[in-house]
Protein backbone atom coordinates (compact mmCIF):
# COMPACT_ATOMS: atom_id res chain seq x y z
CA UNK A 1 0.00 0.00 0.00
CA UNK A 2 1.45 3.35 -1.06
CA UNK A 3 1.81 6.15 1.42
CA UNK A 4 -0.87 8.26 -0.25
CA UNK A 5 -3.48 5.53 -0.12
CA UNK A 6 -2.51 4.75 3.45
CA UNK A 7 -2.89 8.32 4.63
CA UNK A 8 -6.17 8.64 2.77
CA UNK A 9 -7.52 5.66 4.64
CA UNK A 10 -6.23 7.16 7.89
CA UNK A 11 -7.99 10.42 7.12
CA UNK A 12 -11.20 8.60 6.29
CA UNK A 13 -10.84 6.58 9.45
CA UNK A 14 -10.45 9.69 11.54
CA UNK A 15 -13.39 11.34 9.81
CA UNK A 16 -15.53 8.26 10.40
CA UNK A 17 -14.51 8.13 14.04
CA UNK A 18 -15.37 11.81 14.38
CA UNK A 19 -18.81 11.14 12.96
CA UNK A 20 -19.30 8.15 15.24
CA UNK A 21 -18.61 10.06 18.41
CA UNK A 22 -20.95 12.81 17.28
CA UNK A 23 -20.55 16.20 18.85
CA UNK A 24 -17.40 15.45 20.77
CA UNK A 25 -15.34 14.90 17.61
CA UNK A 26 -12.52 12.77 19.03
CA UNK A 27 -12.19 9.01 19.15
CA UNK A 28 -11.12 9.07 22.76
CA UNK A 29 -14.28 8.51 24.65
CA UNK A 30 -17.02 5.98 24.98
CA UNK A 31 -20.17 7.95 25.62
CA UNK A 32 -22.57 7.13 28.40
CA UNK A 33 -24.15 3.73 28.73
CA UNK A 34 -27.31 3.70 30.79
CA UNK A 35 -28.83 0.45 32.03
CA UNK A 36 -32.31 -0.04 33.48
CA UNK A 37 -32.32 -0.25 37.27
CA UNK A 38 -34.95 -0.71 39.95
CA UNK A 39 -35.47 1.72 42.80
CA UNK A 40 -35.52 0.26 46.29
CA UNK A 41 -33.02 -2.42 45.39
CA UNK A 42 -29.74 -1.05 46.57
CA UNK A 43 -27.48 -4.00 46.00
CA UNK A 44 -23.79 -4.02 46.76
CA UNK A 45 -22.04 -3.69 43.41
CA UNK A 46 -19.39 -6.24 42.52
CA UNK A 47 -15.88 -4.80 42.14
CA UNK A 48 -15.19 -3.76 38.56
CA UNK A 49 -12.84 -5.90 36.46
CA UNK A 50 -9.90 -3.62 35.67
CA UNK A 51 -7.35 -3.77 32.87
CA UNK A 52 -3.91 -2.17 32.91
CA UNK A 53 -4.08 -0.55 29.48
CA UNK A 54 -4.89 3.09 28.70
CA UNK A 55 -8.69 2.68 28.81
CA UNK A 56 -10.42 3.86 31.97
CA UNK A 57 -13.87 2.39 32.07
CA UNK A 58 -16.73 2.25 34.53
CA UNK A 59 -19.96 0.30 34.54
CA UNK A 60 -23.16 1.60 32.97
CA UNK A 61 -25.05 4.38 34.70
CA UNK A 62 -28.27 3.05 36.22
CA UNK A 63 -31.45 4.50 34.74
CA UNK A 64 -34.48 4.55 37.01
CA UNK A 65 -37.65 5.17 35.02
CA UNK A 66 -40.14 6.84 37.35
CA UNK A 67 -43.87 6.23 37.50
CA UNK A 68 -45.61 9.06 35.68
CA UNK A 69 -49.20 9.80 36.68
CA UNK A 70 -51.86 7.90 34.71
CA UNK A 71 -53.75 10.03 32.23
CA UNK A 72 -54.08 11.31 28.70
CA UNK A 73 -50.76 12.44 27.26
CA UNK A 74 -48.67 10.22 29.51
CA UNK A 75 -47.01 8.17 26.77
CA UNK A 76 -46.45 11.26 24.60
CA UNK A 77 -44.80 12.99 27.54
CA UNK A 78 -42.65 9.98 28.43
CA UNK A 79 -41.44 9.39 24.89
CA UNK A 80 -40.81 13.01 23.83
CA UNK A 81 -39.16 14.21 27.02
CA UNK A 82 -37.06 11.08 27.48
CA UNK A 83 -35.33 11.68 24.14
CA UNK A 84 -32.98 14.06 25.94
CA UNK A 85 -33.42 13.37 29.65
CA UNK A 86 -34.97 11.12 32.25
CA UNK A 87 -38.58 11.90 33.16
CA UNK A 88 -37.42 12.19 36.77
CA UNK A 89 -36.87 15.81 35.70
CA UNK A 90 -40.68 15.97 35.91
CA UNK A 91 -41.35 13.91 39.03
CA UNK A 92 -38.48 15.57 40.95
CA UNK A 93 -40.12 19.01 40.74
CA UNK A 94 -42.31 20.43 43.45
CA UNK A 95 -45.89 21.07 42.31
CA UNK A 96 -45.46 23.96 39.87
CA UNK A 97 -48.11 26.47 38.70
CA UNK A 98 -49.71 25.80 35.31
CA UNK A 99 -47.96 28.84 33.82
CA UNK A 100 -44.59 27.40 34.83
CA UNK A 101 -45.31 24.17 32.95
CA UNK A 102 -46.23 26.25 29.89
CA UNK A 103 -42.89 28.00 30.21
CA UNK A 104 -40.99 24.72 30.72
CA UNK A 105 -42.36 23.09 27.58
CA UNK A 106 -41.69 26.29 25.63
CA UNK A 107 -38.14 26.36 27.01
CA UNK A 108 -37.49 22.79 25.89
CA UNK A 109 -38.66 23.61 22.37
CA UNK A 110 -37.40 27.15 21.79
CA UNK A 111 -34.36 27.39 24.05
CA UNK A 112 -33.12 23.79 23.88
CA UNK A 113 -34.34 23.07 20.35
CA UNK A 114 -36.40 19.96 21.11
CA UNK A 115 -38.29 19.04 17.96
CA UNK A 116 -41.77 18.58 19.40
CA UNK A 117 -44.66 19.36 17.03
CA UNK A 118 -47.30 21.85 18.20
CA UNK A 119 -49.98 19.22 18.75
CA UNK A 120 -47.62 17.10 20.88
CA UNK A 121 -46.49 20.10 22.88
CA UNK A 122 -50.11 20.99 23.62
CA UNK A 123 -50.82 17.45 24.76
CA UNK A 124 -47.70 17.31 26.96
CA UNK A 125 -48.43 20.68 28.52
CA UNK A 126 -52.01 19.66 29.27
CA UNK A 127 -50.80 16.41 30.83
CA UNK A 128 -48.26 18.18 33.06
CA UNK A 129 -50.84 20.72 34.19
CA UNK A 130 -53.34 17.95 34.89
CA UNK A 131 -51.00 16.10 37.27
CA UNK A 132 -48.11 18.28 38.47
CA UNK A 133 -49.52 21.57 39.78
CA UNK A 134 -50.31 22.41 43.43
CA UNK A 135 -53.99 21.80 42.64
CA UNK A 136 -53.54 18.54 40.77
CA UNK A 137 -50.51 16.71 42.15
CA UNK A 138 -51.02 13.93 44.63
CA UNK B 1 -33.16 -29.64 81.67
CA UNK B 2 -35.75 -31.31 83.89
CA UNK B 3 -39.25 -29.98 83.78
CA UNK B 4 -40.42 -28.21 86.94
CA UNK B 5 -43.01 -30.15 88.95
CA UNK B 6 -46.52 -29.26 87.85
CA UNK B 7 -48.24 -26.71 90.08
CA UNK B 8 -51.19 -27.95 92.07
CA UNK B 9 -54.40 -26.88 90.37
CA UNK B 10 -56.07 -23.87 92.01
CA UNK B 11 -53.44 -23.68 94.72
CA UNK B 12 -52.26 -20.13 94.19
CA UNK B 13 -49.63 -19.23 96.72
CA UNK B 14 -49.35 -15.77 98.17
CA UNK B 15 -46.01 -15.41 96.47
CA UNK B 16 -47.25 -16.18 93.00
CA UNK B 17 -50.18 -13.82 93.51
CA UNK B 18 -47.75 -11.03 94.33
CA UNK B 19 -45.65 -11.74 91.30
CA UNK B 20 -48.77 -11.69 89.12
CA UNK B 21 -49.67 -8.19 90.33
CA UNK B 22 -46.09 -7.13 89.93
CA UNK B 23 -46.06 -8.10 86.27
CA UNK B 24 -49.42 -6.45 85.68
CA UNK B 25 -48.21 -3.27 87.34
CA UNK B 26 -45.13 -3.25 85.14
CA UNK B 27 -47.24 -3.80 82.08
CA UNK B 28 -49.39 -0.81 83.02
CA UNK B 29 -46.37 1.41 83.60
CA UNK B 30 -44.82 0.43 80.23
CA UNK B 31 -48.08 0.40 78.30
CA UNK B 32 -47.19 3.52 76.26
CA UNK B 33 -43.72 2.28 75.43
CA UNK B 34 -45.01 -1.11 74.32
CA UNK B 35 -47.39 0.68 72.00
CA UNK B 36 -44.57 2.69 70.45
CA UNK B 37 -42.34 -0.32 70.03
CA UNK B 38 -44.98 -2.13 68.02
CA UNK B 39 -45.29 0.95 65.82
CA UNK B 40 -41.53 0.88 65.33
CA UNK B 41 -41.74 -2.72 64.14
CA UNK B 42 -43.60 -1.44 61.10
CA UNK B 43 -40.28 -0.04 59.88
CA UNK B 44 -38.99 3.41 59.12
CA UNK B 45 -41.17 4.82 56.33
CA UNK B 46 -39.54 6.68 53.45
CA UNK B 47 -39.99 10.41 53.00
CA UNK B 48 -42.56 11.52 50.42
CA UNK B 49 -41.46 11.40 46.81
CA UNK B 50 -41.74 15.18 46.40
CA UNK B 51 -41.98 18.30 48.52
CA UNK B 52 -43.83 21.53 47.90
CA UNK B 53 -45.37 23.90 47.18
CA UNK B 54 -43.98 24.78 50.63
CA UNK B 55 -40.22 24.60 51.15
CA UNK B 56 -38.45 21.27 51.51
CA UNK B 57 -38.33 20.75 55.29
CA UNK B 58 -35.40 18.30 55.23
CA UNK B 59 -31.67 19.02 55.28
CA UNK B 60 -31.08 16.90 52.17
CA UNK B 61 -33.19 16.47 49.08
CA UNK B 62 -35.81 13.72 49.27
CA UNK B 63 -34.71 11.32 46.50
CA UNK B 64 -33.99 7.64 47.16
CA UNK B 65 -30.49 6.26 47.71
CA UNK B 66 -28.97 4.85 44.54
CA UNK B 67 -25.77 3.11 43.62
CA UNK B 68 -23.79 4.74 40.81
CA UNK B 69 -20.37 3.74 39.43
CA UNK B 70 -17.48 4.49 41.85
CA UNK B 71 -19.90 5.93 44.41
CA UNK B 72 -21.31 5.06 47.79
CA UNK B 73 -25.10 5.24 47.93
CA UNK B 74 -26.07 8.85 47.24
CA UNK B 75 -29.41 10.63 46.95
CA UNK B 76 -30.91 10.58 43.48
CA UNK B 77 -32.20 13.74 41.86
CA UNK B 78 -32.04 12.57 38.27
CA UNK B 79 -30.41 9.62 36.56
CA UNK B 80 -29.99 10.89 32.96
CA UNK B 81 -28.29 13.48 33.17
CA UNK B 82 -26.86 12.26 36.40
CA UNK B 83 -27.51 14.41 39.47
CA UNK B 84 -26.73 12.96 42.90
CA UNK B 85 -26.68 14.64 46.30
CA UNK B 86 -24.27 13.95 49.15
CA UNK B 87 -26.00 12.76 52.34
CA UNK B 88 -25.50 15.00 55.37
CA UNK B 89 -23.27 12.69 57.47
CA UNK B 90 -20.44 12.92 54.91
CA UNK B 91 -19.89 16.54 55.98
CA UNK B 92 -18.75 15.49 59.44
CA UNK B 93 -15.23 15.82 58.08
CA UNK B 94 -13.90 18.98 56.41
CA UNK B 95 -12.77 16.90 53.42
CA UNK B 96 -15.60 15.22 51.52
CA UNK B 97 -14.68 11.70 50.36
CA UNK B 98 -14.56 11.18 46.60
CA UNK B 99 -16.98 8.26 46.80
CA UNK B 100 -19.60 10.51 48.40
CA UNK B 101 -18.93 13.72 46.46
CA UNK B 102 -22.10 15.06 44.83
CA UNK B 103 -22.63 14.85 41.07
CA UNK B 104 -24.25 17.26 38.68
CA UNK B 105 -24.27 16.90 34.89
CA UNK B 106 -26.44 18.83 32.46
CA UNK B 107 -26.55 16.54 29.44
CA UNK B 108 -26.87 12.80 28.98
CA UNK B 109 -23.73 12.00 26.96
CA UNK B 110 -20.88 11.77 29.43
CA UNK B 111 -18.01 9.31 29.37
CA UNK B 112 -18.36 5.70 30.40
CA UNK B 113 -14.79 5.17 29.24
CA UNK B 114 -11.87 7.43 28.40
CA UNK B 115 -8.83 6.18 26.49
CA UNK B 116 -5.82 8.13 27.70
CA UNK B 117 -3.87 6.98 24.66
CA UNK B 118 -5.95 9.28 22.48
CA UNK B 119 -7.40 11.75 24.97
CA UNK B 120 -5.74 15.20 24.84
CA UNK B 121 -6.31 18.45 26.65
CA UNK B 122 -6.38 20.94 23.79
CA UNK B 123 -5.55 24.61 24.02
CA UNK B 124 -6.75 26.47 20.96
CA UNK B 125 -8.49 29.56 19.63
CA UNK B 126 -6.96 33.02 19.68
CA UNK B 127 -3.48 31.81 20.68
CA UNK B 128 -0.04 32.01 19.10
CA UNK B 129 0.56 28.33 19.73
CA UNK B 130 -2.19 25.70 19.86
CA UNK B 131 -1.19 22.86 22.13
CA UNK B 132 -2.44 19.46 23.11
CA UNK B 133 -1.33 17.48 26.13
CA UNK B 134 -1.87 13.93 27.20
CA UNK B 135 -2.29 13.25 30.89
CA UNK B 136 1.35 12.24 31.39
CA UNK B 137 2.50 15.52 29.86
CA UNK B 138 0.19 17.49 32.13
CA UNK B 139 1.57 15.65 35.14
CA UNK B 140 5.23 15.95 34.09
CA UNK B 141 5.70 19.14 32.08
CA UNK B 142 4.24 21.59 34.57
CA UNK B 143 4.81 22.34 38.25
CA UNK B 144 2.31 20.64 40.50
CA UNK B 145 -0.05 22.74 42.58
CA UNK B 146 -2.62 21.80 45.23
CA UNK B 147 -5.49 23.68 46.79
CA UNK B 148 -8.32 22.70 49.11
CA UNK B 149 -11.50 24.24 47.79
CA UNK B 150 -15.26 23.93 48.13
CA UNK B 151 -17.19 22.99 45.04
CA UNK B 152 -20.84 24.00 45.39
CA UNK B 153 -23.60 23.80 42.80
CA UNK B 154 -25.18 27.16 41.97
CA UNK B 155 -28.55 25.65 42.84
CA UNK B 156 -27.55 24.14 46.18
CA UNK B 157 -30.57 24.43 48.55
CA UNK B 158 -32.89 25.41 45.69
CA UNK B 159 -35.67 23.43 47.40
CA UNK B 160 -35.78 26.14 50.12
CA UNK B 161 -37.08 28.78 47.71
CA UNK B 162 -40.51 30.33 48.25
CA UNK B 163 -42.21 30.35 45.87
CA UNK B 164 -40.51 27.20 44.59
CA UNK B 165 -38.67 27.44 41.29
CA UNK B 166 -38.16 24.68 38.71
CA UNK B 167 -34.74 23.02 38.47
CA UNK B 168 -32.76 20.43 40.40
CA UNK B 169 -34.50 20.29 43.77
CA UNK B 170 -31.33 20.15 45.84
CA UNK B 171 -31.28 20.11 49.60
CA UNK B 172 -28.02 21.26 51.17
CA UNK B 173 -25.84 18.43 49.84
CA UNK B 174 -24.89 19.78 46.40
CA UNK B 175 -21.49 20.72 47.75
CA UNK B 176 -18.20 19.15 48.71
CA UNK B 177 -14.69 20.04 49.72
CA UNK B 178 -11.58 18.35 48.33
CA UNK B 179 -7.85 18.77 47.93
CA UNK B 180 -7.39 19.34 44.20
CA UNK B 181 -3.99 18.71 42.65
CA UNK B 182 -2.92 19.58 39.15
CA UNK B 183 -1.51 22.27 36.91
CA UNK B 184 -2.02 26.01 37.24
CA UNK B 185 -4.29 27.20 34.43
CA UNK B 186 -2.08 30.25 33.94
CA UNK B 187 0.90 27.99 33.16
CA UNK B 188 -1.10 26.22 30.49
CA UNK B 189 -2.36 29.51 29.02
CA UNK B 190 1.12 31.03 29.04
CA UNK B 191 2.51 28.10 27.06
CA UNK B 192 0.01 28.88 24.28
CA UNK B 193 0.47 32.66 24.41
CA UNK B 194 -3.00 34.21 23.96
CA UNK B 195 -2.94 36.88 21.25
CA UNK B 196 -3.63 40.54 21.84
CA UNK B 197 -7.32 41.33 21.85
CA UNK B 198 -8.28 38.08 23.59
CA UNK B 199 -11.36 38.55 25.78
CA UNK B 200 -12.32 35.31 27.45
CA UNK B 201 -11.22 31.76 27.91
CA UNK B 202 -13.82 29.09 27.26
CA UNK B 203 -13.88 25.63 28.81
CA UNK B 204 -15.54 22.55 27.39
CA UNK B 205 -15.57 18.97 28.60
CA UNK B 206 -16.73 15.58 27.38
CA UNK B 207 -20.40 16.36 27.88
CA UNK B 208 -22.90 16.55 25.07
CA UNK B 209 -26.58 16.05 24.48
CA UNK B 210 -29.12 15.11 21.85
CA UNK B 211 -30.10 18.71 21.12
CA UNK B 212 -29.24 20.48 17.84
CA UNK B 213 -25.94 22.30 17.32
CA UNK B 214 -25.93 25.87 18.57
CA UNK B 215 -28.27 25.04 21.46
CA UNK B 216 -27.43 24.51 25.11
CA UNK B 217 -28.75 20.97 24.78
CA UNK B 218 -25.84 20.10 22.44
CA UNK B 219 -22.73 21.21 24.36
CA UNK B 220 -21.97 22.55 27.79
CA UNK B 221 -19.44 25.41 27.69
CA UNK B 222 -18.45 28.04 30.25
CA UNK B 223 -16.22 31.08 29.92
CA UNK B 224 -14.33 33.43 32.20
CA UNK B 225 -12.89 36.87 31.34
CA UNK B 226 -9.18 36.55 30.58
CA UNK B 227 -8.38 39.39 32.99
CA UNK B 228 -10.41 37.92 35.85
CA UNK B 229 -7.98 37.40 38.77
CA UNK B 230 -9.69 34.12 39.62
CA UNK B 231 -7.85 32.60 36.64
CA UNK B 232 -4.61 33.05 38.60
CA UNK B 233 -5.96 30.62 41.20
CA UNK B 234 -7.48 28.09 38.81
CA UNK B 235 -6.08 24.58 38.61
CA UNK B 236 -6.55 21.92 35.98
CA UNK B 237 -6.85 19.10 38.49
CA UNK B 238 -5.87 15.51 37.76
CA UNK B 239 -6.14 14.39 41.38
CA UNK B 240 -8.88 14.77 43.96
CA UNK B 241 -7.97 14.01 47.56
CA UNK B 242 -4.85 12.26 46.26
CA UNK B 243 -6.74 9.93 43.94
CA UNK B 244 -7.86 9.98 40.32
CA UNK B 245 -11.15 11.82 39.92
CA UNK B 246 -14.23 9.58 39.84
CA UNK B 247 -15.62 9.52 36.29
CA UNK B 248 -18.78 11.22 37.57
CA UNK B 249 -16.66 14.05 39.02
CA UNK B 250 -14.72 14.68 35.83
CA UNK B 251 -11.98 12.13 35.09
CA UNK B 252 -9.35 12.65 33.74
CA UNK B 253 -9.08 16.38 34.59
CA UNK B 254 -11.45 19.07 35.73
CA UNK B 255 -11.12 22.78 36.16
CA UNK B 256 -10.99 24.09 39.72
CA UNK B 257 -12.15 27.69 40.13
CA UNK B 258 -11.62 28.47 43.83
CA UNK B 259 -14.37 30.55 45.40
CA UNK B 260 -16.62 30.30 42.35
CA UNK B 261 -19.75 28.22 41.96
CA UNK B 262 -19.26 24.78 40.40
CA UNK B 263 -20.80 25.70 37.04
CA UNK B 264 -17.34 26.93 36.00
CA UNK B 265 -15.50 23.85 37.28
CA UNK B 266 -15.64 22.06 33.93
CA UNK B 267 -15.55 18.27 34.30
CA UNK B 268 -13.65 16.03 31.87
CA UNK B 269 -12.04 19.27 30.67
CA UNK B 270 -10.82 18.73 27.10
CA UNK B 271 -10.88 22.10 25.36
CA UNK B 272 -9.45 25.35 26.62
CA UNK B 273 -10.37 27.91 23.98
CA UNK B 274 -9.20 31.51 23.99
CA UNK B 275 -11.91 33.78 22.56
CA UNK B 276 -11.52 37.19 20.94
CA UNK B 277 -15.09 38.08 21.90
CA UNK B 278 -17.48 37.55 24.77
CA UNK B 279 -18.98 34.05 24.83
CA UNK B 280 -22.66 34.19 23.93
CA UNK B 281 -23.45 30.50 24.20
CA UNK B 282 -26.60 29.54 26.12
CA UNK B 283 -24.77 28.55 29.30
CA UNK B 284 -23.27 32.04 29.59
CA UNK B 285 -25.84 34.34 28.02
CA UNK B 286 -29.05 32.77 29.28
CA UNK B 287 -28.37 30.23 32.01
CA UNK B 288 -26.55 30.61 35.31
CA UNK B 289 -27.27 34.31 35.55
CA UNK B 290 -28.17 36.15 38.72
CA UNK B 291 -29.95 39.47 39.26
CA UNK B 292 -27.44 42.32 39.56
CA UNK B 293 -28.83 43.20 43.02
CA UNK B 294 -27.68 42.73 46.63
CA UNK B 295 -27.52 38.96 47.28
CA UNK B 296 -28.94 38.36 43.80
CA UNK B 297 -32.35 38.90 45.32
CA UNK B 298 -35.45 39.80 43.33
CA UNK B 299 -39.14 38.89 43.24
CA UNK B 300 -41.50 37.07 40.86
CA UNK B 301 -43.24 40.41 40.23
CA UNK B 302 -40.04 42.16 39.18
CA UNK B 303 -39.07 39.26 36.94
CA UNK B 304 -42.49 39.40 35.27
CA UNK B 305 -41.98 43.14 34.80
CA UNK B 306 -38.88 42.24 32.78
CA UNK B 307 -36.61 44.90 34.23
CA UNK B 308 -34.21 42.67 36.15
CA UNK B 309 -30.66 43.14 34.89
CA UNK B 310 -28.58 39.98 35.22
CA UNK B 311 -24.90 39.04 35.35
CA UNK B 312 -23.16 35.65 35.17
CA UNK B 313 -23.11 33.91 38.55
CA UNK B 314 -19.70 34.08 40.18
CA UNK B 315 -18.50 33.82 43.80
CA UNK B 316 -20.22 31.83 46.52
CA UNK B 317 -21.70 33.77 49.44
CA UNK B 318 -20.74 32.81 52.99
CA UNK B 319 -22.57 29.80 54.44
CA UNK B 320 -22.50 27.53 57.47
CA UNK B 321 -24.21 24.26 58.34
CA UNK B 322 -24.99 22.18 61.39
CA UNK B 323 -24.01 18.62 60.57
CA UNK B 324 -24.32 16.75 63.86
CA UNK B 325 -26.29 16.05 65.93
CA UNK B 326 -28.73 16.08 63.05
CA UNK B 327 -31.92 16.31 65.14
CA UNK B 328 -32.88 12.77 64.19
CA UNK B 329 -32.41 11.48 67.74
CA UNK B 330 -33.66 12.80 71.06
CA UNK B 331 -31.10 14.31 73.41
CA UNK B 332 -31.43 13.59 77.17
CA UNK B 333 -31.69 16.82 79.22
CA UNK B 334 -28.44 17.73 80.92
CA UNK B 335 -26.22 15.81 78.48
CA UNK B 336 -23.25 17.79 77.17
CA UNK B 337 -23.42 17.66 73.38
CA UNK B 338 -20.74 18.60 70.84
CA UNK B 339 -22.40 20.30 67.89
CA UNK B 340 -20.33 19.99 64.70
CA UNK B 341 -20.54 21.70 61.36
CA UNK B 342 -18.77 23.31 58.42
CA UNK B 343 -18.61 26.85 57.04
CA UNK B 344 -17.14 28.45 53.93
CA UNK B 345 -17.12 31.58 51.82
CA UNK B 346 -16.15 32.15 48.21
CA UNK B 347 -15.07 35.70 49.01
CA UNK B 348 -12.60 35.38 51.88
CA UNK B 349 -11.57 33.24 54.84
CA UNK B 350 -14.19 32.26 57.38
CA UNK B 351 -13.25 34.17 60.50
CA UNK B 352 -16.12 33.41 62.81
CA UNK B 353 -18.95 30.96 63.32
CA UNK B 354 -21.57 31.91 65.91
CA UNK B 355 -24.35 29.82 67.41
CA UNK B 356 -27.60 31.09 68.87
CA UNK B 357 -29.95 29.05 71.02
CA UNK B 358 -32.42 31.86 71.76
CA UNK B 359 -33.87 32.71 68.38
CA UNK B 360 -30.97 34.88 67.15
CA UNK B 361 -31.06 37.25 70.13
CA UNK B 362 -27.63 36.33 71.50
CA UNK B 363 -24.71 34.58 69.83
CA UNK B 364 -21.82 32.52 71.16
CA UNK B 365 -18.65 31.79 69.22
CA UNK B 366 -18.00 28.25 68.03
CA UNK B 367 -14.47 26.82 68.10
CA UNK B 368 -13.01 26.74 64.59
CA UNK B 369 -11.19 23.64 63.37
CA UNK B 370 -8.03 23.33 61.31
CA UNK B 371 -7.50 26.02 58.66
CA UNK B 372 -7.08 24.18 55.35
CA UNK B 373 -7.02 27.36 53.26
CA UNK B 374 -9.33 30.25 52.51
CA UNK B 375 -11.46 28.36 49.98
CA UNK B 376 -11.88 25.23 52.10
CA UNK B 377 -14.65 24.13 54.43
CA UNK B 378 -13.78 25.33 57.92
CA UNK B 379 -15.03 22.83 60.45
CA UNK B 380 -16.40 24.14 63.74
CA UNK B 381 -17.70 22.76 67.01
CA UNK B 382 -19.76 24.08 69.84
CA UNK B 383 -20.32 22.63 73.31
CA UNK B 384 -23.97 22.74 74.23
CA UNK B 385 -25.91 21.34 77.17
CA UNK B 386 -29.69 21.62 76.94
CA UNK B 387 -30.76 21.76 80.59
CA UNK B 388 -34.48 21.00 80.45
CA UNK B 389 -36.73 18.84 78.29
CA UNK B 390 -38.38 20.65 75.44
CA UNK B 391 -37.84 21.87 71.89
CA UNK B 392 -34.67 23.79 71.08
CA UNK B 393 -33.48 25.45 67.91
CA UNK B 394 -29.84 26.22 67.23
CA UNK B 395 -29.04 28.77 64.56
CA UNK B 396 -25.58 29.00 62.99
CA UNK B 397 -24.08 32.07 61.35
CA UNK B 398 -20.70 32.45 59.63
CA UNK B 399 -18.71 35.60 58.90
CA UNK B 400 -15.74 36.05 56.57
CA UNK B 401 -12.73 38.35 56.58
CA UNK B 402 -14.26 40.52 53.86
CA UNK B 403 -16.99 41.50 56.32
CA UNK B 404 -19.72 39.27 54.90
CA UNK B 405 -22.13 37.88 57.50
CA UNK B 406 -24.88 35.38 56.81
CA UNK B 407 -28.32 37.00 56.99
CA UNK B 408 -31.50 35.34 58.24
CA UNK B 409 -33.55 36.60 55.32
CA UNK B 410 -34.31 34.21 52.47
CA UNK B 411 -33.26 35.00 48.92
CA UNK B 412 -35.32 34.60 45.76
CA UNK B 413 -34.42 34.63 42.09
CA UNK B 414 -35.85 32.63 39.17
CA UNK B 415 -32.78 30.37 38.83
CA UNK B 416 -32.85 29.22 42.45
CA UNK B 417 -29.27 30.39 43.04
CA UNK B 418 -27.20 31.87 45.90
CA UNK B 419 -29.16 30.52 48.88
CA UNK B 420 -27.19 31.36 52.03
CA UNK B 421 -29.74 32.04 54.73
CA UNK B 422 -28.78 31.19 58.33
CA UNK B 423 -29.46 27.50 58.99
CA UNK B 424 -31.69 26.47 61.89
CA UNK B 425 -31.56 23.04 63.50
CA UNK B 426 -34.34 21.85 65.79
CA UNK B 427 -33.72 19.38 68.62
CA UNK B 428 -36.05 17.39 70.83
CA UNK B 429 -34.71 17.17 74.37
CA UNK B 430 -36.25 14.58 76.67
CA UNK B 431 -36.29 13.90 80.38
CA UNK B 432 -33.32 11.94 81.73
CA UNK B 433 -35.00 10.78 84.90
Amino acid sequence: MGPTKCSLITVLGIALAAVLVGGIGLAQVEQAHYAPATLGQLEQPAPAALTDDSVYQISAYPEYTPELAEGEGRSETASRCALCHSTRYITMQPPLPAATWDAEVTKMRKTFGASIPDASAALITKYLKSHYTPETRN
Amino acid sequence: MANPPPAKPCAISRRSLLSFFGIAGGALAFGGLAGRLSAAQKGNPAVRSFTGPEENPYWNSIGPYVSEPQKSPLLLLTDRGVQLETPRPYFQTAITPNHAFYVRWHLESIPTAVDLKSWRLQVEGNVAKSMSYNLAELMNQFPQESIVAVNQCSGNSRSRFQPRVPGGQWGNGAMGNARWTGVRLRDILRASAPKAGSMQVQFQGLESGAGPEGYGSHFFQKSVDLDNPVLDECIVAYAMNGEPLPMLNGFPVRLVVPGYFATYWMKCLTWIRVLDKVDENFWMKTAYRIPDTPRGNTSPEDVKGGAVKTIPINRMPVRSFVISPDGGAKIPAGMPVQVHGVAFSGYASVTKVDVSSDGLKTWQGARLGEDLGRYSFRSWEFAWTPKLPGRYTLAVRASDSAGNVQPDEPVWNPGGYLWNRIEHQEYAVGAAE
